[in-house]
């Protein structure tokens, strides 16, 4: 995961509308449309509204003029483990069905029933939709503006101070960590080498991970008493400019909005 | 242990969310208070840290995933549960927002089930432990195993109650996982813990009377 903030950062650092457009529209819209995609209920009505949302989501990646390859690669990195976990609905009976059919019997008494497998594709639609409006925004905006503009929207200065240290630290934390994994790999080591003595290994792996922890500290307060020495400190945040959206900005936020309240009535209408 | 969105209801998702607030509030108050100006850095890697450990994912069948907490090594090393809740709300915002691991309407959930009991079972089993056993290993390594091992069933609960995923299987796949996962925790945090000790004991507030800590 740390390898792909270094990923998301170099997205975010292209130009487009979408790049420019203000954080705080970009984390509305997003919320709104995970909002919108989880309120509407386990049925098949859903299909309606995820397929309305996705086109939206379509229309926006194609806006910024980010490769449909940068968006398979994010899916690529979380979707194994939530299809696994989705996947595994097709064998579970649960509330949302009054009746359950058999469609195939498997060794062990486990069964397929085909108003799982219904309910495993609606839950991997919703949340196809909602992480797909994550990935966009995340390759869309910086780390940075990401925090300046949940400040702007009202998040606490004390989250907003200790998220901003977070943030460089975990870029720090990253370059530590790469440091140390050559480090143990010039030296042949790798914890899974079942010819190194168990104790040897156990020892390395505690070594390694003590060291990438105090290493990060100390690169981390150097780079804080830096940052003290140049004016920044705990109440920093209030350098924040309070600055209002342009028409253009609320316009784009206002059919946007207009886009996930249409889709979840259009899908309630449809059923 | 990231429970994503669609994998519970909006209404159950803002309950949790409600509830999470009043912890989140409460933290807020503990880092006014406490978080000075020295202590942002230690603040700020124990978050990246954490935010390292949990990046190690694994599928859990009948529930969510399966990585490993860090509310007891933060709410151990800064003294206080409510650090823990301030902590792992940082990591889940950052984890939810930029990398679609945990969902929004679901945060709240994951709040509590990682900061909230994570820090609070960890932070006491340790300080109860350490009266008990005097013992800084057994204490660390036991608050970090329960700390992963029971927020990993109020997740399958949590998730029982959303109607996704049985009750008896979900705490048996969860507890199981998260039991097997908690010793890899318990191992973590001792050394993270003894290291910190040995290097930099000045970062370290232990949640403990002087003399049952470093000295036991």
């Amino acid at each position: 995961m740390i390898e792909d903030l270094f990923f998301l950062e170099k997205q975010a650092y292209r130009d487009s509308f979408l790049h420019r457009l203000d954080t705080r529209v970009k984390i509305l819209v997003s919320f709104a449309v995970i909002i919108a995609i989880v309120a509407v209920p386990y049925s098949p009505v859903v299909y309606i509204a995820a397929g309305i949302l996705f086109l939206f989501f379509l229309a926006l990646w194609a806006i910024s003029r980010i490769s449909p390859v940068v968006y398979l690669k994010r899916l690529l990195a979380i979707v194994p483990v939530w299809g696994l976990i989705i996947l595994f609905q097709i064998f579970i009976k649960n509330r949302y069905f009054t009746e359950y059919h058999v469609i195939a019997l498997l060794p062990l008494g486990v069964s397929i029933y085909a108003e799982s497998i219904q309910f495993a594709c609606i839950l991997g639609v919703k949340f196809l939709v909602s992480i797909s409006f994550i990935i966009l925004l995340s390759v869309t905006t910086k780390t940075q503006d990401l925090l300046q503009g949940a400040s702007r929207l009202g998040l606490p200065a004390e989250f907003a101070l200790a998220l901003a240290m977070m943030i460089r630290y975990l870029f720090v934390f990253g370059y530590i960590y790469r440091k140390v994994n050559e480090a143990l790999a010039t030296r042949c080591f790798h914890p899974l080498d079942w010819r190194l003595p168990y104790r040897y290994r156990i020892r390395q792996l505690g070594y390694a991970i003590g060291t990438l922890f105090l290493r990060s500290y100390e690169q981390g307060e150097r780079v804080y008493t830096s940052m003290c020495c140049r004016g920044y400190g705990k109440h920093s945040h209030l350098v924040f400019d309070k600055r209002p959206l342009s028409a253009g900005e609320w316009a784009f936020l206002s059919v946007s909005l207009s886009i996930t309240l249409g889709a979840v009535i259009i899908a309630f209408l449809m059923a | 242990m990231h429970i994503p969105d669609s994998f519970m209801p909006l209404t159950q998702g803002l309950v949790y969310w409600a509830i999470a607030l009043v912890f989140i509030g409460l933290s807020l108050r503990w880092a006014r208070k406490d978080m000075s100006e020295d202590r942002i850095p230690i603040v700020a890697v124990l978050a990246a840290g954490i935010f390292a450990l949990q990046s190690f994912n694994l599928p859990v069948s009948m529930g969510t995933s399966g990585h490993l907490v860090g509310g007891a090594l933060a709410a151990i090393v800064l003294g206080s549960p409510f650090a823990a809740v301030f902590i792992l709300t940082l990591v889940l915002i950052v984890q939810g927002v930029i990398f679609g691991d945990g969902g929004i309407t679901t945060m709240g959930a994951n709040i509590i089930n990682m900061g909230v009991i994570g820090g609070f079972v960890g932070f006491y089993s340790f300080k109860g432990l350490m009266r008990a056993t005097g013992n800084m290993n057994i204490a660390c390594f036991s608050a970090a195993w329960l700390a992963c091992f029971i927020p990993a069933l109020a997740a399958a609960v949590e998730m029982f109650l959303a109607g996704t995923f049985p009750l008896r299987e979900g705490l048996i796949a969860m507890g199981v996982y998260h039991a097997l996962i908690g010793i890899i925790e318990g191992f973590v945090t001792v050394v993270a813990i003894r290291l910190i000790m040995t290097a930099r004991p000045d970062i370290m507030k232990l949640a403990v009377p002087a003399g049952q800590g470093v000295g036991a």
